[in-house]
């Protein structure tokens, strides 16, 4: 049972804080101070307008992480079929590689490719859900990232540095736009599997601060830490409680009206009380009918668990979540450096339906011209063969997607070599893509920007332009 | 080089530190006249904080609030110099102490205490990025890093001159052969986060010595070097030659975990010891170690193969051929070409695997005849007397060199090379000894500053200068420089004593003064820049923990020792492991001493902003959030803890209630209560015992509200 606050206190507003701290030039000296940001903590999610008009107002990052293979899904490369058990030509130079690879013998993909859809974008038959979206996808062929290893690579996809201690891209977005819903956190991480390579560095806010962090929702019925009661307190126990804590807050800070800080923690556990059963119900899936729950796959075993974190997804940004970001095969899923046949063909069912059922359900309830869907992994893997069957990692050249949020669907868009090793045509680095998902948040990657230890740093570090963005927006 | 360079002064074997006077291309008129970069300005006259400040405040017209009462000074003083709120009896004491020097002495007893040095460790481990571990994918545990957490903690107990604090941690190894503690020092340049697995060694090694220079010229220098890594430092005066003239006095270091901490006494004890075991054990570890020689083999050429070429023969060729770039990429890529004998042996046939069983089964019986592991730490130490070059790198990328770089410091205090003594038959450089007596000299105008208004920093919450690790150009000025040169020039002339400096600063009028809000002066200094009050904050997570445990009776209060693991709340994984089932005893340990895992932080503390270990942090942040809100409502230990709150105020017999309430408001606040909130505590009580149907639980309870109000949460 939950209980609204409201008839147990009242919840001032800035306008009664401010008759209280009293008219006259104390009450001006504090306008100022809250206008002029002086005391930054009086509310750092209040809801701020971006740069420019936004196409999307939520991101939903699919994050396959471990690296999927762009020339066995999105990017087919006949020449590499035709050299099959040859070395890569001279002409790629010396190639080191996470696992020392380089010269190993090409492999051919064994995939069986069509074109979908009225654009006939390309998809491999490991896709074939997906790949009747296609119409709605701006497919990229031609990303590019800096790190060799996962934990570099998943860090830099989530933060534009390989070394972690940057923040996160959902954390500049909650810097930037501030929350659409007080009671939920604005960034959140749904995981599927084990825990990411790097942890919560990956939606860590870096030098922010931690108001804007990536929350981790954990399984089952309290997703925050600490969101559940104790077994043994009751909502009105803890409503007491908290109306007695209010009493001795309100005792101290009697003479300190001035101090916003106070007075915001005060709010912080009217929010926190809310926040439990505001928590709770995100996350309460028997809200939902058993078709939806089917129409994501949670019906089968194979895609129950990230078909459940997809239908959750929508359910969050329904909730003004701002950045959703659910891995799929969190702990190097995809990381397919032997079997590739096995590993894929596992995580491709694990994902398939689930995704195509997060882009059918968001289209017919009118949400995804408001959310940006996002697929890709931290990067993609080599032409050459490592131990016969699997392929290495490959950040040179690799396939990622975007669809809904305002992006123009249909599209394919940049080219990789003719062994898809390196992109070659229309080369976007994370910082680009980076600087895309913010553009299309209404936010400039130039403008948004803090100041630490002597520098105006922003999202894309020293690089980023718009070029994507022109590319996926028009 | 067009660089040309004018000394003005030169006295044998002294430093110079005036400004060089460089071509006109290299620094800006603003670079040079920049106030961090002068000499400190002593003041003819005697002066102090109060009459500093108090000249500041005239100037704007702002008048100082009085000093607060006992009771707010007391808990100030405890609360900032050993991070635990004052007993009652400690309060009882102080308020009843009628001397004039009745404060002074409360600032000298906690002084003495020997959490002073648990509390002012947090601080200088937040600058060091102390962790206990790898970060990276892994993870893995830094088994003895703790005896570096430890050596802060008694360096700051026993007061050890800053100058010599600064020296052990740079060059301690050098400085002070032989000296356990020195050497436990040097830690603080092994804190940089590493990948146990890097395939890049090169790439790696970069990384490392980049974390090396930037967190040395920002924690003792104030200066974001690492702006120059890439290019010239856009406003401050700090080149790109500069950036790897800092980098190149480490271009010889390495990890060594294995720095054995013992006496020569002891240490020939234990070889003596050892060398018995090995006398008697080493025909049999012969036998297998020839069984395992074929696997190993194998499984090294396996572990080799994901490594370039050129790493490859650094492995592969004789020691004696190596030079001293390839000893770095040796040093670097051997623990992960390391072979295991027991993954070796697992891979014998069934004959030799039954033979390799029977001859561990023989060693095991001279087990006992083993000596203990002798204490080690986890240092950083020069590989021989012989750097390999640095170079200027191109876009600070280590594939990109340009022209050989030297060591030296920063040019636009002194342009010239920096002269290393060479010492025949030296272990190491001595690159390090030179920087670290560079940062030390009571003529550098950077370092000394920097630590005095960090101190300040950690009393106020903010420096005379904001930012306390960048003095250049975009940092925030001082607000009252005179003030900054004053205890500078007091600390470095008094003995560079920290003790000193704090009593110094809490004797003063405007340490001691209220937190109380001025209309009047608000108009004028909004933000207390120039401090009309005593500024008002939250503390920090740790010290909430430990009060929380102190207020409740269940502090451990023991010193020193391995880190400590009490329990993560259900649904919190750590890659790299969290011990389980540890004890009360320990769980009940002091912030400090709980194990800081980088990439999981302990939940409590990353809520209250404890700062992320992968950079030095001078600044914390101040946040107010409802994942905070959450932890002091629901957290098990929260809970926890105000139920032994509860019971240690019920444990007397036949008190009132009013008593319960006074002998509870003075462990939390250190007062009785109030009329007011007697009344709410009472009827608090009455309703909280009908819901829950049981006044033993409203009261823990009741408590468990004092533990979360801002009261307890903020020092005043």
């Amino acid at each position: 049972m939950h209980r609204k606050l409201a008839h147990n206190w009242s919840v001032q507003s800035r306008r009664d804080f401010f008759s209280k701290a009293g008219s006259g030039l104390a009450g001006m000296a504090l306008s100022a101070m809250v206008a002029e940001g002086a005391k930054p903590n009086s509310d750092p999610l209040a809801p701020k307008k971006g740069h420019m008009v936004p196409k999307a107002k939520n991101v939903i990052w699919l994050f396959m992480e471990g690296g999927p293979s762009h020339i066995d899904l999105f990017d087919p490369k006949p020449k590499l079929n035709e050299l099959d058990g040859q070395k890569m030509p001279a002409s790629f130079g010396k190639i080191i590689t996470a696992m020392g690879t380089g010269s190993n013998t090409l492999m051919a993909s064994p995939r069986k490719w069509k074109q979908h859809g009225q654009a006939g974008t390309w998809v491999s038959d490991w896709y074939p859900e997906i790949a009747k979206h296609v119409d709605d996808m701006a497919v990229v062929r031609s990303c590019w990232a800096n790190g060799l290893n996962h934990v570099g690579s998943v860090c830099q996809m989530n933060t534009g540095d390989i070394l972690a201690g940057r923040p996160s891209l959902g954390a500049w977005v909650t810097y930037g736009l501030g929350s659409a819903n007080k009671n939920l956190p604005t960034f959140v991480v749904l995981l599927d599997d084990r825990e990411v390579v790097g942890g919560p560095k990956n939606w860590s806010s870096g030098f922010l601060a931690a108001t804007y962090q990536g929350t981790q929702f954990r399984q089952g019925e309290t997703p925050i830490l600490n969101l559940g009661r104790p077994k043994d307190v009751t909502t009105e126990r803890q409503l007491n409680q908290l109306s007695f804590l209010k009493k001795l807050n309100e005792g101290f800070g009697a003479d300190k009206a001035e101090d916003t800080d106070l007075e915001a923690r005060i709010r912080s556990f009217e929010l926190a009380y809310e926040m439990q059963s505001a928590g709770a119900e995100a996350v309460d899936l028997r809200q939902e009918t058993a078709a939806t729950k089917a129409l994501y796959g949670m019906d089968e075993e194979s895609t129950r668990q990230f078909g459940q974190n997809c239908l959750q997804a929508r359910r969050l940004v329904e909730r003004g979540v701002r950045f959703v970001e659910l891995y799929c095969g969190s702990g190097s899923g995809w990381d397919a450096h032997s079997n590739i046949e096995g590993n894929h063909g596992k995580w491709c069912r694990v994902s398939d339906k689930p995704i195509a059922g997060l882009l059918t359900d968001l289209k017919q309830r009118g949400l995804l011209e408001d959310t940006l869907v996002v697929w890709g992994g931290e990067f993609g893997r080599t032409p050459f063969n490592e131990k016969g069957n699997g392929r290495d990692h490959n950040p040179w050249g690799f396939t990622m997607w975007f669809a809904g949020g305002g992006v123009k669907g249909g599209q394919t868009v940049g080219t990789t070599d003719e062994l898809g090793f390196r992109a070659v045509e229309d080369p976007f680095h994370v910082h680009d893509i980076h600087a895309a998902i913010l553009q299309g948040l209404g936010l400039d990657h130039l403008q948004l920007t803090y100041q630490h230890n002597g520098r105006a740093e922003r999202p894309t570090i020293v690089g980023g332009s718009d070029a994507l963005a022109k590319k996926l927006f028009g | 080089m067009l660089l040309r360079a004018w000394i003005l002064l030169l006295v044998g074997g002294m430093s110079i530190f005036l400004l060089a006077e460089t071509a006109k291309k290299d620094f800006t008129p603003m670079q040079k006249k920049w106030w961090a970069f002068q000499p400190l300005q002593r003041s003819g006259t005697p002066t102090s904080i109060d009459a500093l400040v108090q000249g500041k405040l005239k100037d704007k017209g702002i008048v100082a609030n009085g000093s607060a009462d006992r009771v707010t000074l007391l808990r100030r003083a405890s609360l900032v110099l050993t991070g635990l709120p004052p007993t009652p009896e400690e309060t009882q004491a102080f308020l009843t102490d009628g001397s004039a020097n009745a404060f002074e002495k409360q600032v000298d007893r906690l002084l003495a205490s020997p959490h002073y040095g648990e509390r002012w460790a947090r601080h200088w481990l937040d600058l060091a990025r102390y962790a206990d571990s790898e970060g990276f994918k892994s993870d893995e545990t830094r088994p003895n890093v703790w005896r570096y957490r430890d050596y802060v903690i008694r360096s700051f107990n026993s007061d050890k001159p800053y100058d010599r604090f600064v020296k052990e941690q740079i060059a301690g190894d050098e400085l002070y052969p032989g000296n356990a503690d020195a050497l436990v020092a040097t830690g603080f340049n092994r804190h940089f986060p590493d990948e146990s697995n890097a395939a890049n060694i090169m790439q790696r090694r970069q990384e490392l010595l980049n974390d090396v220079t930037d967190t040395t010229g920002s924690v003792f220098l104030g200066m974001t070097y690492g702006c120059a890594r890439c290019h010239d430092h856009k406003f401050d005066p700090i080149l790109h030659k500069d950036y790897y003239r800092l980098q190149s006095f480490f271009a010889n270091t390495r990890i060594e975990d294995h720095a054995v901490l013992q006496s020569s006494a002891e240490r020939q004890g234990w070889q003596a010891a050892y060398d018995a075991w090995d006398a008697k054990t080493s025909g049999i570890r012969g036998e297998m170690a020839a069984l395992t020689e074929a696997p190993a083999k194998k499984i090294l050429a396996d572990k080799l193969q994901k490594f370039p070429e050129e790493i490859q023969e650094v492995v592969a060729m004789a020691p004696e051929k190596r030079n001293a770039f390839q000893w770095q990429m040796y040093m670097k890529v051997k623990p992960q070409v390391t072979v295991n004998e027991k993954d070796a042996a697992a891979k014998l046939k069934s004959a030799e695997a039954k033979r390799y069983a029977e001859l561990a089964a023989s060693l095991k019986e001279f087990e006992g005849m083993k000596p203990a592991e002798q204490p080690v730490a986890q240092a950083m130490v020069d590989h021989g007397a012989e750097a390999p070059k640095t170079f200027l790198l191109k876009g600070g990328n280590h594939d990109n060199p340009q022209e050989e770089i030297a060591p030296g410091f920063l040019s636009i205090l002194d342009p010239t090379e920096a002269k290393i003594p060479t010492v025949a038959g030296a272990a190491t450089t001595g690159r390090r000894s030179v920087l670290a007596n560079w940062l030390a000299d009571a003529k550098n105008p950077l370092s000394t500053r920097v630590i005095v208004n960090r101190v300040w920093h950690y009393h106020f919450g903010t420096g005379i200068a904001g930012t306390p690790s960048d003095l250049g150009l975009m940092g925030e000025r001082p607000t009252n420089l005179p003030l900054l040169d004053h205890l500078t020039a007091q600390f470095v002339d008094g003995g560079w004593s920290l003790k000193k400096l704090h009593k110094t600063i809490m004797m003063s009028a405007v340490w001691q003064q209220s937190s109380e809000f001025s209309e009047s002066a608000a108009k004028v200094d909004p933000e207390n820049k120039y401090l009309w009050r005593f500024p008002r904050r939250r503390l920090e997570g740790e010290v909430i923990r430990d009060s929380m445990l102190a207020t409740s009776g269940r502090l451990n209060a023991a010193l020193y020792g391995p880190s400590v693991f009490p329990p993560l709340p259900a649904g919190v994984e750590t890659r790299g492991g969290w011990k389980k089932n540890e004890s009360r005893e320990n769980a009940d340990r002091r912030s400090i001493y709980v194990f800081v895992r980088r990439n999981t932080r302990y939940p409590m503390f990353e809520a209250f902003d404890m700062p992320d270990t992968h950079e030095s942090c001078a600044r914390r942040n101040n946040t107010v959030s409802p994942a905070q809100s959450l932890e002091l409502m629901n957290s098990a230990m929260v809970n926890d803890w105000s139920r032994s709150f509860a019971e240690r105020l019920q444990n007397d017999q036949g008190v009132s209630r009013d008593g319960l309430f006074d002998k509870a408001w003075k462990l939390a606040y250190n007062r009785t209560p109030r009329a007011d909130e007697r009344t709410a505590a009472a009827d608090f009580l009455a309703a909280q015992t009908k819901i829950t149907g049981d006044e033993k639980t409203a009261f823990v309870d009741l408590c468990h509200m004092l533990l979360s109000s801002n009261e307890f949460l903020y020092l005043n």
